[in-house]
């Protein structure tokens, strides 16, 4: 396939956001706003990025505009880095491809009472028994089996039903997103081969850009948000980065099948197949709702046994008990995700199905859905960036709500291809290259290292610092990398 | 004959033949081919009929590589040698591999998924190709 850029028009709105006005293309909806920097947008207009913005405002009952985070890059459908929100009321519809194969996607930050300098000693036995433990690559099935009967309870109820088991502590419930437990799931909405995927998978990393990290904050922005997060300069963290397996992609896969000739039946026209949605209050898409909702709750329990088994890595490495190593779960987000939620529009609040599709939940202080520790600062919003430089802890602002239906930014987002990144590290070896930078990075290939190299991807700091100006999240902690794990 | 191509996130497989038959068989070896960087490690010692129902050729393709992940993923199994039927109705495929075996197999990406993004299947004067990008 070719790789066109786009010529179309990007109005200034202001420094941080570009416009696609509705006029573009007939059949948008609402305009598409791109919340870049100037500097970005050479960048941007690369690639067809910006036309999926502009298809995405096609979908009906679509709200204010198709967005797009300063991370936007291209992906099939909607862009990665999207946002969009539509209303039942108003013939709304759901999208699969505006959430993604990777239902509930998403990254959780761990916190501990160690100092680099305490850990600096052990680091490589740490990454070593964390790459030795934690399941990670192509393949590799991980140490907890779930029976049909306990996946449907996972798939209900999220990591809340671990708890009896001693792998979900109240806290942990408390500091992830929605308690890691969207309501409307109905696991019998999940078929049998969505199941058989994801029953060995539960714990597992997976590959391609999902990650295990040891990392350590290197500057405070606001001390207060800090302070009540637990976090202070030279403090070792865990990051861990992944979604819902094989489960959820096969949930994305069964729908997008299901949804073939659904979009002509109601009437819906589309610029591209991959945005096939139907009305949210129509069988098919009651029927994707129930899945993706169980899908997102399957992969809070991934992640969740995800850190259970890093906890226990690192009691073991230190010898003492996670609990006494203090390392609680500072927040876990999910980025790719539809929720239902009320937002402003229009001067009445209304219920809308917020779509993000590489794209993080912001909201504000006081806002009922934040844990009750964070109400004064915000909830958590965290960034990983490339795993040489540098990854993010912000929180949500009043600005998100004004202006991107409470979402910032997920990540840095790619600038090379995985075929570009290989080319450029032929002859290099990614690791020890890290290594010389502080970072001990263990992968099952060299091709996993290499397509992830640190200049595959934008600069982190440069798309926070959009977020940060457009008053979406605001700038708490910076963390660097001296661990890494990949599939 | 398959390739593979560069997508920001992702990667594509374009695949060119002769014969439908051989274009379906080269997209299922290039898919495979992301998963398995030793292609010829892979032994054909297991068999697996693969039935494929539809009448437009490009989701007939689109089910088929599905298929073939869903083996992976689900069984393991690593299917590199194919013989394809087409009919009115679908295909049928006699697929031959193996279960993978960490020892010998070369695992490379975890492909999430077949999009349809971008998936075209054409006839062109003298031969057919097709297109389809991946979810990595």
């Amino acid at each position: 396939m070719s790789k066109p850029g786009f010529h179309g028009p990007l109005e200034r709105v202001n420094d941080c956001c570009w416009r696609i006005p509705k006029s573009y293309k007939k059949g948008m909806r609402v305009d598409g706003l791109i919340y870049a920097s100037e500097a970005m947008l050479d960048q941007i207009k690369g690639d067809q990025a910006p036309e999926q913005v502009a298809n995405v405002a096609f979908l009906p009952g679509i709200q204010h505009a198709s967005l797009a985070m300063p991370d936007i890059h291209w992906g099939y459908g909607f862009c990665i880095g999207g946002v969009c929100a539509t209303d039942p009321e108003e013939g709304g519809v759901i999208s699969p491809g505006g959430v993604g194969y990777d239902i509930n996607c998403g990254v959780r930050l761990v916190r501990s009472n160690l100092d680099y300098q305490e850990v600096k000693p052990h680091l490589v036995e740490l990454v070593d028994r964390l790459f030795r433990n934690v399941p990670a690559g192509v393949g590799r099935g991980g140490k907890y089996k779930f029976n049909r009967r306990e996946l449907a309870q996972l798939m209900q109820l999220g990591p809340a039903c671990l708890q009896d088991r001693g792998l979900t502590t109240a806290g942990d419930l408390d500091h992830t997103e929605a308690g890691g437990c969207l309501a409307g799931a109905v696991p019998e909405a999940v078929s049998d081969r969505a199941m058989e995927r994801g029953s060995g998978q539960c714990g597992t990393l997976g590959s391609g850009n999902h990650f295990l990290e040891v990392q350590v904050v290197d500057a405070i922005f606001d001390d207060v948000a800090a302070a009540a997060m637990g976090l202070h300069k030279d403090m070792v963290c865990v990051m861990i980065h992944s979604g819902s397996r094989g489960l959820g992609y096969q949930v994305c896969d069964d729908a997008l099948k299901q949804l073939r000739g659904v979009p002509e039946k109601y009437g819906i026209e589309l610029p591209d197949r991959q945005l096939a949605c139907a009305p949210i209050e129509s069988p098919e898409g009651e029927q994707y709702l129930g899945a993706m909702c169980a899908a997102a709750n399957y992969a809070w329990c991934n992640r969740q046994l995800l850190m259970a088994q890093a906890r226990d890595v690192f009691a073991e490495v230190f010898g003492r008990s996670w609990q006494s190593l203090q390392m609680n779960l500072v927040y876990d987000v999910a980025h790719n995700i539809a929720k239902l939620e009320t937002h402003a529009l229009g001067g009445r609040r209304r219920r809308v199905w917020v779509h993000r599709k590489g794209a993080t939940r912001a909201f504000p202080p006081h806002h009922k859905e934040v844990p009750d520790v964070y109400q004064k600062i915000g909830q958590p919003v965290l960034i990983p960036g490339d795993m040489g430089r540098a990854s993010w802890v912000l929180v949500g602002q009043a600005g998100s709500m004004e202006q991107t239906f409470g979402t910032a930014c997920h990540g840095a987002g790619r600038k090379m291809s995985r075929t570009q990144a290989v080319r450029q590290a032929k002859g290099r070896r990614i690791d020890q290259e890290l290594a010389a930078r502080g970072v001990v990075a263990r992968a099952r290939g060299w091709r996993g290292l290499a397509e992830e190299q640190p200049d595959a991807y934008k600069d982190v700091n440069t798309v926070v610092d959009v977020v940060h100006h457009a008053n979406l999240a605001a700038k708490v902690a910076r963390m660097r990398p001296i661990g890494v794990i990949k599939g | 004959m398959y390739e593979v191509f560069a997508h920001t996130a992702d990667v594509g497989i374009r695949v060119r033949a002769g014969s439908l038959e051989d274009l379906f068989a080269d997209a299922a070896r290039g898919l495979v081919s992301l998963i398995v960087t030793n292609l010829e490690q892979v032994k054909p010692v297991q068999e697996k009929v693969i039935r494929i129902e539809g009448d437009d050729r490009e989701y007939l393709l689109f089910d088929w590589l599905n298929e073939l992940l869903y083996q992976f993923d689900a069984e393991q199994l690593l299917l590199t040698d194919f013989t394809i039927r087409f009919d009115r109705d679908g295909l049928t495929a006699t697929c031959r591999g193996e279960r993978m075996e960490f020892s010998r197999h070369d695992m490379d990406h975890e492909v999430k998924a077949i999009t349809y993004h971008g998936l075209t299947l054409e006839r062109k004067a003298d031969h057919w190709l097709a297109e389809v990008i991946v979810d990595i």
